[in-house]
């Protein structure tokens, strides 16, 4: 197939067509030949561009190793003077993981939605949304440079934004996808600025060959030999960047828009804020790690923030009892894990757990959507329990996933990525002793992960009762989401083909893809073929860190099973009262969003409306006003001289006219009287 | 005719157009102040008549060029005189319309009261 790369713009295109067709054509083609074609039309396009994809990455894996960064010219986009910013592609193994992964996963949470999603009427603008999130995903990922990639940061975000709001009749939901966009803005502000800033660094240094100042070939060299010498700069990019993707990959403190995300269809959970947009945020440190290799300040605080982030969220995790938000802090403090990675200098750590938590996570919540839709939309944990004799397939591969992310067997699933990140953490020194803390807290939190999802596993699936049996006829509890209709007689059934076929697929990748990647390091190489300097000196492996994980994880599992061995516990019931105050503090977040909620919104709008009443009202509306008031003063004066009489008038005419030749007279008779 | 000096044309036409300027301002009906304005607008027109008439009778160019009192430049005054008549005459015809219209209006057209123009 030889050396043409150009048909990877096909890869973004195809998506991108079949978001057109579905947005133009799709309500027509669905009254007309109904939602099988309609399903088939959104999966064809994302189906075909992840095997162009993957054709393309095996021609990329027979390159030489040191050959594998292509780029792809397009059309030119941005060309003024000194500065030009075209639409091109970069090729190469980081691009190339992720289009794998948003193309592939992609392609079967497409197929679990024609089936999950078949009750719904506005089927075609589901997957327009759909196509359209993959389509700026791939720009994100493939794009050539910053801007390319920004394109892709803002589409994927409002793609996020419409498919969170997917419901819009229900206010809630519409709130929630408000929340996602807004906090989002918070960090894509700091992405920008760390642009302008790159800009204007690299526009200055003369060391830059070529006009096209911010695409990766030529910016990141010249801005390797610019940081080098100016280390505080290097912080001040990293710690931008790193904002940017503390808002999309939903770490702490801009953690809160994630799990009110989940009020999107389930489908959106799992390809959207589990398996791909949310880790942008990786790919970017990845595509940009020269800066986080200059900068060990900026390291640190990656560091500590994906430490704090996994634990918070890991906690927070077993204070809820809704299916899909425990799994939502299980995406955030994954993804804590991923930024411990990086912190630590590790970045290919970090995207291979990517790759990994990509497939168990998307596994998982489609599972729990596979459970939510044979539970007639049933979303609390407490309601149901035993299910697995209903659904042998969801549950067996829910268990796969279960054991995946818990990874208390060796090699199988997220263990060895796991391992990977905590033992880089521990080993390295770039981001000084705090990546040594955020290893020890990661082992911790490995434990609590496994602990979690033992809980939900066991709350879901086994137990002593099935507890949706004890509701009582048109009872209503006091939590705040209605039921839809799930009632004591209820019989679960299990899915259709085409939604536990996907869960096979992800469940046989989950557990092979873990330990196949990791083989002689074999992903690292794959993305970092010469190694990562900063990673140079310094040995890879912690002793005994195997030993220690599995212990973390069988521990975590083992104290889960014993607590919820026999079902929901007493004082986790529907009666808040009986809770421990810690796990209310848990489900409450510790009180943060509220926190959140109050200082900047409530506290904003109290700013806003002091500003209004002290500065507004008093300040700007005096000087508008004032102005005006102003010119009617002078007004009411000057038109004192219009009497309306109009023999005044000749005579003040008259006056002027005589006045006017009279110095014309002065004048001529100064100058000789001609 | 030849006798009648230049300066005592002016002085008749300064005579007029002053009686008309005092006139304007100092009469309040409209008609008289109309007849005022025709009267500084002849002052003028005699002004312009007898400087065309005086242009070139003791230049020395028209002894040397004899066309010239035939040439279109020589009746330039005569002109403007003519221009004037006809715009004095469209403007009587606006104007009294105008006091026509005010007189049926108001039943009064001293020029004193009509000050709905004050500020």
């Amino acid at each position: 197939m030889g050396e043409n790369y150009s048909s990877i713009w096909l890869v973004i295109l195809l998506p991108l067509i079949g978001f057109v067709l579905q947005a133009f054509a799709g309500p027509f083609l669905q009254a007309k030949f109904g939602k099988r074609l309609v399903g088939i039309l959104a999966v064809v396009p994302v189906a075909a561009a992840f095997l162009l994809g993957a054709q393309l990455t095996m021609a990329l894996a027979g390159r030489p190793e040191a050959d594998r960064v292509l780029r792809v010219s397009g059309t030119s986009w941005i060309d003024i003077f000194g500065l030009s910013i075209p639409f091109e592609i970069l090729v190469d193994p980081l691009a190339m993981t992720m289009v794998l992964i948003i193309t592939g996963i992609g392609t079967l949470i497409h197929v679990y939605s024609t089936g999950y999603m078949a009750e719904e009427k506005d089927f075609s603008r589901f997957f327009a949304y759909m196509n359209l999130f993959i389509a700026a995903m791939l720009v994100l990922v493939l794009g050539g440079n910053l801007p390319m990639l920004f394109i892709g940061w803002e589409g994927v975000g409002l793609c996020s934004y419409l498919l969170i709001g997917f419901w819009y009749k229900d206010l809630a939901n519409v709130k929630a996808a408000n929340k996602a966009f807004i906090v989002n803005r918070v960090g894509d502000v700091s992405l920008m600025l760390a642009m302008f800033l790159i800009t204007i660094l690299v526009a200055n240094s003369e060391l830059a060959k070529d006009a096209r100042l911010l695409s990766y070939d030529v910016m990141l060299p010249t801005l390797q030999k610019i940081l080098a010498s100016d280390p505080a700069m290097a912080t001040a990019i990293g710690l931008l960047l790193f904002g940017g993707a503390v808002g999309k990959s939903a770490q702490f403190p801009l953690y809160v828009w994630l799990p009110d995300a989940m009020a999107g269809p389930t489908p959106v959970s799992a390809l959207i804020h589990a398996a791909t947009m949310v880790t942008s945020g990786v790919v970017l440190l990845n595509r940009m790690n020269i800066v986080f290799q200059l900068s060990p300040v900026a390291s640190a605080v990656i560091c500590a923030v994906g430490a704090f982030t996994a634990l918070f969220a890991a906690l927070i995790a077993f204070g809820q009892t809704d299916i899909k938000k425990v799994l939502a802090y299980s995406t955030v403090s994954q993804l804590g894990f991923m930024f411990i990675g990086c912190g630590a200098g590790a970045y290919s750590t970090g995207m291979f757990h990517v790759t990994t938590h990509a497939f168990f996570k998307a596994l998982l919540f489609l599972g729990a959507g596979a459970v939510i839709h044979a539970m007639s939309h049933e979303q609390d944990m407490r309601h149901y329990g035993k299910l697995f004799k209903y659904l042998p397939v969801t549950g067996a591969t829910m268990l796969v996933g279960w054991a995946s992310i818990s990874a208390f067997i060796p090699f199988v699933g997220g263990f060895s990525s796991k391992e990977a990140i905590l033992g880089s953490a521990l080993a390295n020194s770039h981001a000084g002793q705090l990546s040594q803390i955020a290893g020890w807290t990661g082992l911790f939190v490995a434990a609590l992960t496994a602990a979690y999802m033992t809980r939900m596993t066991w709350l879901t699936f086994f137990g002593d009762k099935e507890r949706w049996r004890d509701i009582a006829p048109n009872a209503h509890h006091d939590h705040d989401h209605d039921h839809h209709g799930l009632e004591a007689s209820h019989q679960p059934k299990e899915v259709p083909a085409s939604m536990w076929f996907p869960l096979v697929v992800l469940a046989v990748f989950s557990v092979v893809l873990g330990a196949f990647l990791h083989a002689d390091h074999r992903f690292d190489h794959w993305l970092y073929p010469q190694g990562l300097a900063v990673l140079g000196e310094v040995k890879e492996e912690y002793p005994n860190l195997l030993l220690l994980s599995l212990v973390a994880a069988i521990g975590g599992t083992v104290a889960g099973f014993l607590v919820y061995r026999n079902g929901l516990p007493k004082n986790q019931g529907w009666d808040l009262a009986k809770w421990s105050p810690l796990r209310r503090a848990e489900a409450n977040q510790f009180g943060f969003d509220s926190m959140v909620t109050n200082v900047f919104v409530e506290g904003g709008a109290e700013v806003a409306n002091g500003l209004n009443k002290g500065f507004g009202e008093s300040i700007i509306d005096g000087a508008v006003e004032g102005s005006g008031t102003l010119a009617g003063k002078v007004g009411d004066i000057a038109r004192k001289i219009q009497s309306g009489a109009v023999r005044t008038y000749a005579l003040v005419m008259l006056i002027g006219v005589v006045g006017i030749i009279g110095y014309f007279v002065y004048v001529s008779s100064l100058g000789g009287g001609r | 005719m030849n006798g009648v000096p230049l300066a005592a044309y002016l002085a008749l036409g300064l005579f007029m157009f002053t009686t008309g300027v005092v006139g304007v301002v100092i009469r309040r009906s409209p008609i008289v102040i109309f007849m005022c304005i025709e009267l500084m607008l002849n002052a003028v027109n005699l002004t312009f008549l007898a400087f065309a008439r005086y242009q070139f009778s003791t230049a020395p160019a028209l002894a040397q060029n004899p066309e010239l009192a035939t040439s279109n430049s020589i009746m330039g005054g005569q002109m403007m005189v003519i221009f004037v008549m006809a715009v004095a005459a469209a403007e009587v015809a606006v104007g009294l319309g105008i006091i026509m219209a005010i007189f049926r209006l108001r039943q009064n057209i001293d020029v004193d009261e009509l000050n709905l123009l004050k500020g």
